[in-house]
């Protein structure tokens, strides 16, 4: 038995040591941006533990919205530097997940997966963003029901209309949660409208759409 | 005393009784018999450590291994999703079962249906044309050809049913 | 002799278990286990080319990407500004329209994306994401 748990400790230490020679603080960042926040970085820092310099060959993001850059193209044996990642948030909602894929001159391990997981805190929910009558269709009131995110407390939100030609009404319904009711004054002409929503003793602003849509065309 | 008299009393069938055997047969097929476990021994470490070097590397990254399980267009995704978090872990278990020798055969017997089902897959998806780009090694083998695939899975394949037979005959 | 090899087999599968629900624990976040894509919500260029005159086409990409070339008649919408540009695909939506949704390529995530919140938030049916995005539509565009 004392042979086997040798041979085997011996036998994960070998397969360890071939590993790669740039060791990562973390290859995976959980960020937490503020509502106001444009951008979100995270800090990939590694370490050169092997006895070769290792050259970078490429560092690429998932998407567009994800900036990556490092320091320097060559780590030198024992340095050390970090890789900085920059997701722009843009009117992104939820959790949001991009990686970086790093490419090295390593022996074992030319690629590093980088992964940035951003959750975007989200102060309002709606649903839905878009209410819409055909041309034609009573002009009954749509509801938008309003809702905010688990870590706010928001007792009012005040909504504008950008058109008199649709009218708006909110309801409070307590713990955070609100009811609009959309209504068009009529339905023959092709209106639109973006409502503004903004909850109190905030600078954020949400937005929906109600507009009169054509009829929908023959097939 | 009680104690000693008892492992006397004990059949002793499962261990190798080398003593009893060399005074039987000679100081040379003492050795032999040594360097032939010692092999199979050997055999039996490398085979293990490559399940659970491959189990490892995929039981780290589940959410590639998933997408490159898919590739395949055998199982539709929430089972490749689901094997991808199970086979890793199977693989590094029996890996572990092969070298503390607990549950041999059982682990032998998973772990030759896995590379038997993992070989099958990758000969068909070539066969369909497609493009993947994984065996049972991960993304640490995309850069390996079709040949090479094979034979290693095969190699692999060999080595234990080796380990099979020899365990067999053992008992 | 057959029956404990069985045993030893049905033994090892259940260990497996645990920390196979482990590591789907550990990684719920990265992962969707619905689906990578529904085939349903997949249109292939020849799909969305006959459906004719009915189809709005979406696209998901950057707006450099956007500015130096696009399907034809195709509305930008992207993440980046999502708010601004939602109102301006929503006045060429009208019911019956059918939505498909581009980006680069087919591992792009833009596009699944983008259609994903047009399902959801604006609650629009007929959603299609581009197979193979907007390198498929080069390819057929001889």
């Amino acid at each position: 038995m004392k042979t086997h748990i040798i041979a085997f400790a011996l036998s994960i230490i070998i397969s360890l040591s071939a590993r790669a020679e740039l060791k990562w603080e973390q290859t995976s960042l959980e960020l937490h941006p503020t509502p106001n926040d444009k951008q979100a970085i995270g800090h990939f820092k590694y370490q050169n533990t092997g006895k070769t310099p290792v050259h970078f060959k490429s560092v690429h993001a998932s998407c567009g919205c994800t900036t990556a850059q490092t320091q320097k193209d060559e780590v030198p044996a024992g340095g050390s530097g970090e890789i900085t990642a920059t997701f722009n948030i843009g009117d992104r909602t939820g959790t949001q997940v991009k990686t970086v894929t790093v490419e090295t001159d390593e022996a074992t391990n030319q690629k590093t997966v980088l992964t940035l997981k951003t959750i975007i805190p989200q102060q309002l929910e709606l649903n839905p963003t878009f209410v819409f009558w055909k041309q034609g269709d009573k002009p009954d009131p749509k509801t938008i029901m309003v809702k905010a995110g688990k870590e706010f407390t928001v007792k009012h939100i005040k909504v504008t209309s950008s058109s008199p030609d649709f009218q708006t009404k909110v309801e409070e319904k307590g713990n955070g949660e609100f009811q609009i009711d959309v209504q068009p004054q009529e339905t023959k002409n092709i209106v639109a409208s973006t409502l503004t929503i903004q909850p109190e003793d905030s600078q954020k602003v949400f937005y929906a759409t109600a507009r009169i849509t054509n009829a929908p065309t023959v097939q | 005393m009680a104690e000693k008299e008892g492992m006397n009393q004990t059949p002793s069938a499962q261990r190798p009784t080398l003593n009893v055997e060399a005074s039987a047969e000679g100081a040379t097929s003492n050795v032999k018999h040594r360097t032939l476990n010692i092999i199979w021994r050997v055999v039996g470490f490398i085979v293990a450590g490559i399940f659970l070097y491959a189990g490892a590397i995929k039981a780290l990254d589940p959410v590639q291994f998933a997408s490159d399980i898919d590739n395949y267009k055998i199982l539709p995704w929430p089972i490749s999703v689901a094997m991808a978090f199970y086979l890793p872990w199977l693989e590094i278990l029996c890996g572990i079962a092969l070298i503390i020798r607990v549950l041999y055969r059982g682990a032998l017997s998973i772990l030759s249906a896995l590379i038997v089902v993992f070989t099958l897959a990758t000969v068909g998806a070539k066969a369909r044309g497609l493009d993947i780009t994984c065996g049972c090694f991960g993304h640490a083998s995309q850069n390996w050809s079709f040949p090479s695939h094979l034979a290693t899975n095969l190699a692999i394949l060999a080595g234990l049913l080796a380990l099979w037979f020899q365990s067999s005959s053992k008992s | 002799m057959r029956s404990s090899l069985v045993r030893q087999v049905l033994i090892l599968a259940a260990l497996a278990l645990a920390p196979g629900v482990g590591g789907a624990v550990y990684f719920r976040h990265k992962i969707s286990w619905r689906s990578a894509i529904l085939p349903s919500e997949l249109a292939t260029v020849d799909q969305a080319r006959a459906w004719g005159g009915n189809v709005i086409w979406v696209d998901a990409r950057p707006d450099d990407e956007f500015a130096s070339d696009h399907v034809p008649g195709a509305i930008s919408l992207n993440e980046d500004r999502w708010n601004e540009l939602l109102p301006e695909f929503l006045a060429a939506w009208s019911p019956g329209k059918k939505v498909v949704v581009y980006c680069s390529s087919l591992s792009c995530n833009a596009s699944r994306e983008v259609a994903r919140r047009l399902r959801k938030e604006a609650q629009l049916p007929d959603v299609f994401v581009l197979e193979g995005g907007w390198e498929a539509w080069l390819k057929k565009k001889g």
